[in-house]
């Protein structure tokens, strides 16, 4: 198959010699069925083994090869390099601190996750008084209820939406689409007895109130997450509860 | 390719054991046509506030007496007064269109036993809602109705 030359530009930088990124040019022989991770991949193998990168899958299911691709967030395995003219220019996630080349930092990112307690909570210690317990010692939990949750657990961690977001790029302390789109996944888990605990969490500062719905974020995820649906249904959500909490008496936080 | 985003965004909660670059976001990213319509969205908020300032001004012009009052009327024929309002007219409609657009997906998925209506019919409930109340209001104010 024929292949077409491209110029592949990409951001450098090493933290051990340089005071700032800059850009390093790559003439690359690109076969049409290529996706952008294959060009980066060329480089590295056959031009210039020091190109520091993230990959794994290879089918846009681990999240890890993020990258702006010509201004923009992808997934560099899932995009087409035929979508783009005869120059790419590919660098690291936008709005994340540069480790090296196209590598991010992501302490960043699995501290506002852990922030809102991403796992089922529950309130009660005797597993029969438990609601929805059943005689085989599991949860039941109907089609319809799965159903409320599913699309915002199907979030693969690749951030782009993070890098999408404008918001992240100007309050450090926002916690971002993913983690709250988590947060308001386990709201919405019958399983879970957590919800004012993390309602809580979400009418803090740099929580949801920050977003301000540019949609970017619903715009750029590869598996349809939606999270600035989770986002808004959780504004919507903070607030109700803490109506209900000037009412009625708030139940016992369930312990991490 | 790229300018400085905020210096601590997505910073560690500690710093690392690396030194890094400080993050970027693409000096291009006003230019996308989804970051245009959304900051034109954001950008209304100005033509609201200028509103609101107008509205505390004609108030206070009520206040004053029937001569300062008809002196406001008057001032409002000028063609600036009237291209402000055609601009804020059409900033509500591009903001209600964006507003209504977005408002079915932030609804959450049943509120105790009750579930919202598909998002179709939000969505078209919504324009039926603010044109028939735009029609009640017209009418009052023009004193067919009430």
């Amino acid at each position: 198959m024929s292949t077409t030359e491209k110029t592949i530009v990409i951001s450098r930088f090493d933290p051990d010699k340089d005071e700032a990124p800059y850009t390093q040019e790559y003439q690359v022989p690109c076969d049409p069925s290529w996706k952008v991770l294959d060009a980066v991949n060329f480089i590295k193998d056959e031009l210039d083994a020091t190109v520091s990168h993230r990959w794994s899958c290879r089918m846009a299911v681990c999240g890890s090869c993020g990258m702006m691709v010509n201004g923009e967030p992808k997934l560099t395995c899932k995009t087409a390099l035929d979508e783009y003219g005869d120059r790419v220019e590919i660098e690291p996630l936008a709005n994340f601190p540069v480790v090296r080349d196209l590598v991010v930092e992501l302490d960043g990112f699995m501290h506002k996750f852990e922030s809102v307690k991403p796992w089922i909570k529950r309130v009660k210690e005797r597993a029969e008084d438990m609601e929805n317990f059943n005689e085989k010692g599991t949860y039941s939990q109907s089609a319809e209820e799965l159903g409320r949750f599913k699309q915002f657990s199907m979030c693969i961690n690749c951030m782009l939406c993070y890098a999408a977001c404008p918001v992240v790029a100007n309050e450090p302390e926002f916690l971002g689409p993913a983690a709250i789109a988590l947060g308001h996944r386990y709201n919405l888990d019958t399983r879970d007895e957590g919800t004012e605990e993390r309602h809580e969490i979400f009418r803090g500062e740099g929580t949801v109130f920050s977003c301000s719905y540019a949609n970017e974020c619903s715009e750029v995820c590869p598996k349809g997450v939606d999270p600035a649906a989770a986002v808004n249904q959780a504004k919507f959500g903070a607030v109700i509860d803490w109506a209900k909490g000037l009412v009625l008496p708030r139940a016992p936080h369930a312990a991490d | 390719m790229a300018g400085p985003a905020h210096p601590e965004a997505m910073a560690p909660p500690k710093p690392g054991r690396t030194r890094t670059a400080p993050p970027q976001m693409p000096s291009t990213w006003w230019s996308s046509p989804r970051i245009r319509t959304y900051l034109l969205f954001d950008a209304t908020g100005i033509i609201y506030f200028l509103v609101g300032f107008l509205a505390i001004k004609i108030v206070g012009q009520l206040g004053a007496g029937p001569i300062a009052w008809q002196a406001q009327m008057k001032a409002l024929e000028n063609p600036i007064y009237i291209l402000f309002h055609v601009v804020a007219l059409a900033s509500v409609i591009f903001v209600a269109v964006r507003f209504f657009r977005l408002f079915p997906k932030a609804q959450p998925p049943a509120i105790g036993p009750a579930k919202p209506p598909p998002g179709p019919v939000i969505h078209a409930g919504l324009y039926v809602l603010w044109i028939g109340l735009t029609l009640v209001v017209s009418l009052a104010l023009a004193g067919v109705i009430f």
